[in-house]
């Protein structure tokens, strides 16, 4: 079989074919919802704008908690080591004890 | 009816004829490439519907730059994309069936809902409609794309401008679309 006789064959064989009733049918539900005036669209038609509501959403997510400040760390350690300074325990315990 | 219509113009009930007749110009191969790339009779109608309704609430946003029919298909071929998307949306989100996956559309309700002629003889066309649906979903995204638009009677360049790829990427598809679908249906050729 030529090339162009297959192509036609090929091409037929993929057309959709169906009774005029169901044109009809389609014909007369398309222009009824296109006369209302239809209010929200299928949900499907707004999955581009859903996958960018994700993505804002996703992106404002907060991180992981911050590393503590190595300064802030340190400055509190410092800051025990004076209150054991002011407290007098330790020089209330004999030397022998120490 | 003109090639490139300019019913947005006319008096409501001009309009409204014409755009009745754009629909039963251009419904088959609207619905019949939805069909064809999505598996699934359902979906199918909803994305003729809403490319109609789209094409009909943006006439006076066409400039003419391609032919309607070429507009028309552009318009259904990103509703055919998203529905995808949504699907994969729906699959990832563990609220579809799993099946959302482009590569491999489900075969739905693709039967003509009211089969004429006798029972062997529509047995046999059910059967025909079911070999040519699995083939085409053999084929990978684009190629099915190139392949249902060639079958809707659209020249390489009208395919190109529809999907907006290079005419030589499309004829490259159309290449290689041909060969497996010649593979998968070479008994009905």
């Amino acid at each position: 079989m030529k090339d162009d006789e297959k192509d036609g064959k090929l091409l037929s064989l993929m057309e959709v074919r169906r009774p005029e009733a169901f044109w009809q049918r389609q014909r007369n539900a398309i222009i009824g919802a296109a006369a209302e005036k239809r209010g929200p669209s299928r949900a499907w038609l707004l999955a581009p704008a859903a996958v960018a509501a994700l993505v804002f959403f996703l992106a404002r997510l907060p991180g992981p908690a911050p590393e503590p400040d190595a300064q802030i760390v340190s400055t509190a350690f410092l800051e025990h080591l004076d209150l054991l300074d002011d407290m007098d325990v330790l020089e209330a315990v004999p030397e022998n004890e120490l | 009816m003109a090639e490139n219509p300019d019913i947005a113009g006319m008096p409501y009930g001009d309009a409204e004829d014409g755009f009745s007749r754009l629909i039963e110009e251009h419904q088959r191969q609207v619905y019949s490439m939805a069909l064809r790339l999505t598996g699934n009779a359902a979906a199918a109608d909803d994305i003729t519907q809403e490319t109609f309704i789209s094409a009909w609430k943006h006439l006076k946003g066409f400039r003419g730059e391609s032919s309607f029919k070429t507009w028309l298909f552009r318009i259904a071929a990103n509703k055919v994309r998203s529905y995808w998307r949504w699907k994969k949306l729906r699959s990832w989100a563990g609220l579809g069936r799993g099946d959302g996956e482009e590569d491999s559309p489900a075969l739905e309700d693709t039967l003509p809902d009211r089969p004429e002629g006798r029972p062997e003889q529509t047995a046999l066309a059910a059967d025909l409609e079911r070999r040519v649906q699995e083939a085409i979903n053999t084929l990978p995204p684009r190629q099915r794309e190139v392949a249902v638009l060639r079958a809707q009677e659209l020249g390489m360049a009208e395919i190109a401008a529809a999907l907006g790829m290079a005419e030589g990427t499309v004829k490259a598809h159309w290449f290689e679309a041909r060969k497996k679908l010649e593979a998968s249906l070479g008994e009905y050729l």
